[in-house]
Formats: C-alpha cells, structure tokens, sequence
C-alpha cells in the first residue's frame, strides 16, 4: 500500500524540533562506560566464583561494589537516613523497621500496608484481613477468602481499607465494620485517590483500570492498557494516576489522557515506578530481562535524568515520605541502596536477606511527621 | 526511505555516540512509516504525531540502553502501533471525543475509501492490516511486536481483510 498521511511533512519538522531538542540535552554515557558494562558483568561472575572458592575472593567482591558505586556497604541496617517507618515483608512475615534500624516481626503476614497517619496496619494472613498497632497488637480480624493487597485511606476520624478478595474489590471501615464488595476486580493492588471523596482505582480485568466513587458508585474514568497491569498510583495531590506494566507504563490526568507513558525497548523492560511524593514526577526502575547481563538505571520518566544504576538486576523503588530519599532494592548484590535525590548521597546496606529472613520487600514508608 | 540494515545499525551506534546527524538520519529514515501507522490506526492527524513524536522521544531515551543487534524500526513500530492502539481504545470509551479531522473527500477514490472503511475496524484490527500491509511486516513479525499468538494475527488478518470486502462491496 503506497499511502501518505495528511500533514506528514509538516508533522515531521514540528516533531523533529521536538525530538533533536530531546536528543541534545540527554547526557550521552561515554564510549567506555557503555563498553565496560559486559566487562563488568562479567567481572561479576568471576567475582561471586572466586567470594565462594576463597576467602581472598572477598576482595574481588569488594573491589566490584567499588567500582558500580556503592562502596562501603553497612553489613546491618543500622538506621534509616530518613524520617518515618519502613514496612517490610518476606518469607518470614512482616516487619516494622524504625528510623534507629530496630525491627519488629509483627508476625506471618503476607501483605502489610500503613494506616494513614501510621498509627495501625493492615495485614493479610492466609484467609484473613487483620487491623494490627506497629508493636503487633491485633485490634480486628475479619475472615475472608485469600485477601489480598490492602489499601488503607481516610482522615483520622473516617478511613477505609479496599481489599482484593477471590475475584473481588471489597472495603471495610478502619474499625473493621461494613465489610462489603464493590466490583469484581483481577489481583492488582487497588489505590485510594488522595484528597477529598471516597474514589478508588482499581483493576476489573488484567488490562483494565476502573476509577469509582465508593459513595454514590459512579464510575469517574475507564482505561485499557496493552498489557497486564502490576501496580497502580496516585500523585500525592490525586491529580495524576500511574498505571504501572513492564512495557506500556502511562501516566494519566483526570480526564484520562495520557499526560508521561514509557516504552522500553525490546532489550529492557521496566520493573517498577513511583511518583516522587510532593510532585508529579515518576521515577522508573528498568533492568536487562531477566538471564541477560547488563544495567539497572532509576531514571525519570519526562526528563530522562538518570537517579541512579548498577550493574545487575534492581526489584523495587520506593520513596520516603518526605520525597527526598529512595529506597531502591538490588537483590543481585542482595543490599538495600538508599540514594538522596538532588545534592547526591548513596547509602548502601548488604545481606539484606539475613536480616529479614529472606528478600524483603518493601510494603510501606509512612509519615515522616 | 528506511536505510539498510547496516547504514541502520550504524545510525544507531553513531548516535549513541552522541552524533545529531546520525540520529537525524535515523529520524528521517523512520518518521514517514511511523506517522502513517499511527494515522491509519487512530485516523486523527494531531493525535497521531503526538504518538509518533511520543515514540522518538521513548528512542531518544532509550537509546544508550538500545540493543544494536536488534533493528530500530520493529521496536519503533512495536511503540507506535500500542500507544495508537491505546488512544483509539480511550477514545471509544470516550464518545465525547473529538472526531476524524480529516474529511472525506466529495468523490473518494478507491483508497480514500478503503481508508474510510478501515475506520470501522477496531483498534486491534486495524494495527495488524497496518503492520502487514502498509510496513510489510510478516504475521509471525507482527505477532512477536504486539506479543500475541500466531495464530490471533492470521486470525485479525483474515476477519479485518473480510470486514473490509464486506463493507466495500
């Protein structure tokens, strides 16, 4: 089919203005920086051989840490560089983790989420919804069928927890009262809109989103998404939400357009993103694919300005409350790195698997106030 | 025109380089197959060169982690044909939306007129008689770039082209 689209040539040298700006003000990595990333990976390799083989080996392995930037890793989580509590789960359950490094196991829970002002969680068990204080005090259980994924909302005086339950999004009140289904919904992690009005995101399908008013019922926004849909996210200031997928992330506004979207090539895929808190930007986690040696960059998805990345594969971003520092997890080093955004700082933490009975993940970081 | 596979992959690597020639080569080469895919699947003008303008800036982002084994243009395609494929999806959950800027001409020729009719088509239709006919692109390429089966390409190939028969006869 021989064919040309209206406008093309006109198109073409708008959009080319656009995108030569975009390419000249990227900071290109330099020839032996992008050169050297198989000799590192490789470096790797012979690295985690030789650490087993031999105590001399060990040097090896700090010598790498050295050259991919974090050097001097804490053997321990001695503290949180930050304001605010860490809530983390693995294999052995949940975990507070205070600003002075202290850890609490709160018990075997799967999913665990911070009520808004940090004074209770929500957790999942097996086959039940628990309402628990950050010392491990049960206040409620309600017995429900595999929940999943609590979300926790409100004011002091009114909060509501939306849940996923064998096929279904239900919420309860904060005191475990009028426990009801709202809408079948796929096994995404719903997310409550901040600000005023009871309104949720969720997922009725794998590659649908639902935005609805809990209260009156009406739905506000309907959205597709190519492909199966990991996490969703509002801005601190409810304006903006992040439909999170490896390959097709977009961020929308309140009419539903699409306002930042990201597409990774076919060589790398994206892993997570976060809004920065207090403003509407979206940090990215990309890695290599999995079985492939290459880099892990945290990057910001308009700009491009890169936050941070190392040889190996990165799993997860989050930001503490106060929105200046990130936690990124890098379970091919099996360290936890804390980078301050801005005057840069990185704060490196290994055997993060030991301390917490496993690979941690991170749940909730609440209320630096 | 779309360069070789070799002056491609040298675009590519001058342009990692930091070489706003090569980049503009690679620019030039890929924009007019780009921008029809997106027209032909959104029929919207203005949306389609945000989405293909999205597509190069996602290029440009992406381009020191790109893989130069790889060619550009299927990645680039792979891009523009989700993200048209989404804002057609938005669109129709949107009736309010703005229409087809493009008016139908008094007496459409036979292309003019098959485009039309290829409005009528879903979203996902559409992409793949794009991709097939308009980029040459073969149904086990199409269905690597859009991650599905095989056999749901030929499957849309075959209903899209049957869709249109009927409609034009």
């Amino acid at each position: 089919m021989s064919y040309r689209a209206p406008n093309e040539q006109e198109a073409g040298e708008r959009s080319w203005e656009v995108v030569r700006a975009a390419y000249e003000s990227r900071e290109p990595v330099a020839w032996p920086r992008r050169h050297a990333r198989p000799l590192i990976a490789g470096a790797l390799v012979a690295a985690v051989v030789a650490a087993a083989l031999s105590p001399p080996g060990r040097s090896v392995v700090r010598s790498f840490r050295k050259a991919v930037g974090v050097e001097h890793a804490q053997p321990a989580l001695f503290s949180v560089p930050t304001p605010g509590q860490l809530l983390v789960t693995s294999r052995s359950g949940a975990w507070v983790v205070q600003r002075d490094g202290s850890k609490r196991l709160l018990g075997h829970y799967r999913d665990a989420v911070f009520s808004p002002h940090g004074l209770f969680i929500a957790a999942t068990h097996a086959n039940e919804l628990v309402a628990l204080d950050p010392k491990g005090h049960v206040h409620w259980t309600l017995a429900r069928p595999s929940p999943r994924f609590p979300a926790w909302a409100g004011t002091r005086t009114d909060t509501r927890i939306a849940y996923v339950s064998r096929g279904r999004v239900r919420v309860v009140a904060g005191d475990g009262a009028g426990d009801r289904a709202v809408a079948p919904a796929a096994l995404v992690p719903p997310a409550w809109r901040p600000g005023a009005g009871r309104v949720l995101a969720y997922a009725p399908t794998p590659r649908t989103v639902a935005v609805v008013n809990i209260d009156s019922g009406t739905t506000l926004l309907r959205l597709g998404s190519s492909e199966a849909i990991r996490k969703l996210e509002w801005s601190d200031n409810g304006r903006l939400l992040l439909v999170f997928t490896p390959h097709a992330t977009r961020v929308y506004d309140p009419r539903g357009h699409i306002v930042t979207q990201d597409d990774p090539s076919d060589a790398m895929l994206d892993i997570d993103a976060a809004f920065q808190p207090g403003t509407e930007r979206v940090a990215v986690v990309r890695i290599p694919p999995s079985g492939i040696s290459g880099s892990s960059d945290v990057f910001f998805l308009r700009t491009g300005r890169k936050l941070f990345n190392v040889t190996g594969a990165f799993r997860q971003l989050a930001w503490a409350p106060n929105g200046r520092w990130a936690l990124v997890t890098w379970p091919t080093a099996n360290q936890w790195i804390f980078v301050r955004e801005g005057r840069r700082k990185i704060i490196g933490v290994s055997r993060i698997s030991t301390q917490f009975g496993g690979l941690p993940r991170v749940a909730d970081w609440c209320c630096a106030s | 025109m779309v360069g070789s596979g070799r002056d491609e992959r040298a675009w590519v690597r001058r342009a990692q380089a930091g070489s706003a020639s090569d980049f503009e080569a690679l620019f030039r080469a890929h924009w007019a197959p780009a921008y029809r895919a997106a027209y032909l699947v959104v029929r919207d003008a203005a949306a389609a060169e945000d989405i293909a303008q999205e597509a190069f800036l996602a290029a440009v982002r992406a381009l020191d982690r790109f893989d130069r084994r790889r060619p550009f243009g299927p990645w680039l395609h792979r891009i523009v044909v989700n993200r048209a494929i989404d804002w057609a999806r938005a669109r129709a959950l949107r009736p309010e939306a703005e229409q087809v800027d493009t008016p139908a001409p008094e007496r459409p020729e036979r292309d003019e007129e098959l485009l039309r009719e290829l409005d009528r088509l879903s979203p996902e239709h559409r992409a793949v008689i794009v991709l097939r006919y308009l980029l040459d692109y073969t149904p086990g390429e199409i269905a690597e770039m859009l991650e599905l089966p095989r056999g749901t390409v030929n499957s849309r190939l075959r209903r899209g082209l049957d869709s249109l028969k009927e409609l034009l006869q």
